[in-house]
């Protein structure tokens, strides 16, 4: 079995991955039970956001030893975490101006695309990387994980939209195509790569 | 597909990313060729063909 690696930091993926959801989960906490208050909240939130910066060196690092690091995959992360980044301060921003400001019209269509253009950076970063990656095997891996995450928001959307439609589950707004995209991405490669360690080892 | 690509990596007393190296592939690539988990495209096929001095129908065979 493959030790796990880490990063420059010496912690493993793992490590900054919990707590980058615990700092989320605590930082949400505080905000649901007005501990905090909302500027608050959103330094705290984009503090925890840097948090993305040691894991991907640790997932990087972890990448390198099992041999899915290419060149186009440091470009494809570093592209990824700048858009995350931005999407983070977009989002931010544009949740505040809604909440302080009567936003309607063409303001509003401006503040909707802050949190939307890095999306637009990620979803550009992802077709880079299918065009860069000279390493068809890694290509494919990550081609069905594409799909599949698709299958996942088609799947989840239509159910949910007829449920809606009957008045069984609440409304969801759209925004949400493109985490429920990214966690079925991340199942997939998460299960590409179990499948592809119980194969070394057999 | 079947293929003889670990055996014939064997032989060269080579390891996954020796020859991963030789493919500039990644070594999950051909760990996943070895283990009949992934069928090469045809242009690395014929690489791997070319590196081992070998036809490809010596190192692959359909199921």
């Amino acid at each position: 079995m493959t030790a796990e690696v880490t990063g420059r930091g010496g912690r493993s993926r793992w490590f900054w991955a919990g707590m980058m959801f615990a700092s989320f989960g605590a930082i949400a906490a505080l905000r649901i039970t007005d501990a905090i208050g909302e500027p608050t909240g959103f330094i705290l939130l984009a503090c925890a956001m840097l948090l993305i910066i040691p894991l991907t060196r640790a997932g990087l690092a972890h990448q390198r030893t099992t041999g899915h690091l290419s060149p186009a995959v440091v470009r494809y992360t570093r592209r990824f975490t700048v858009a995350s980044l931005g999407y983070m301060l977009g989002l931010g921003i544009a949740i505040t101006l809604n909440e302080r400001m009567e936003v309607s019209g063409a303001g509003a269509f401006a503040i909707a695309l802050l949190p939307v253009l890095p999306i637009f950076a990620m979803i550009w970063a992802m077709a880079r990387y299918l065009i860069e990656e000279d390493d068809e095997f890694l290509r494919h891996r990550a081609t069905m994980a594409s799909l599949f995450g698709l299958g996942l928001v088609l799947a989840v959307g239509s159910f949910w939209g007829f449920l809606e439609t009957f008045g069984v589950v609440p409304h969801v707004w759209a925004w949400w195509t493109f985490p429920a995209w990214a966690i079925g991405m991340g199942i997939a490669q998460c299960w590409m790569s179990w499948r592809d360690r119980a194969g070394a080892e057999s | 597909m079947k293929n003889r690509l670990k055996v014939l990596r064997a032989e060269r007393n080579w390891s996954q990313q020796d020859l991963a190296q030789r493919l500039e592939v990644s070594r999950q690539s051909v760990n996943a060729i070895e283990t009949g988990r992934y069928d090469p495209s045809l242009p690395l096929a014929f690489r791997i063909a070319a590196l081992f001095e070998m036809p490809i129908e010596a190192i692959f065979a359909p199921d």
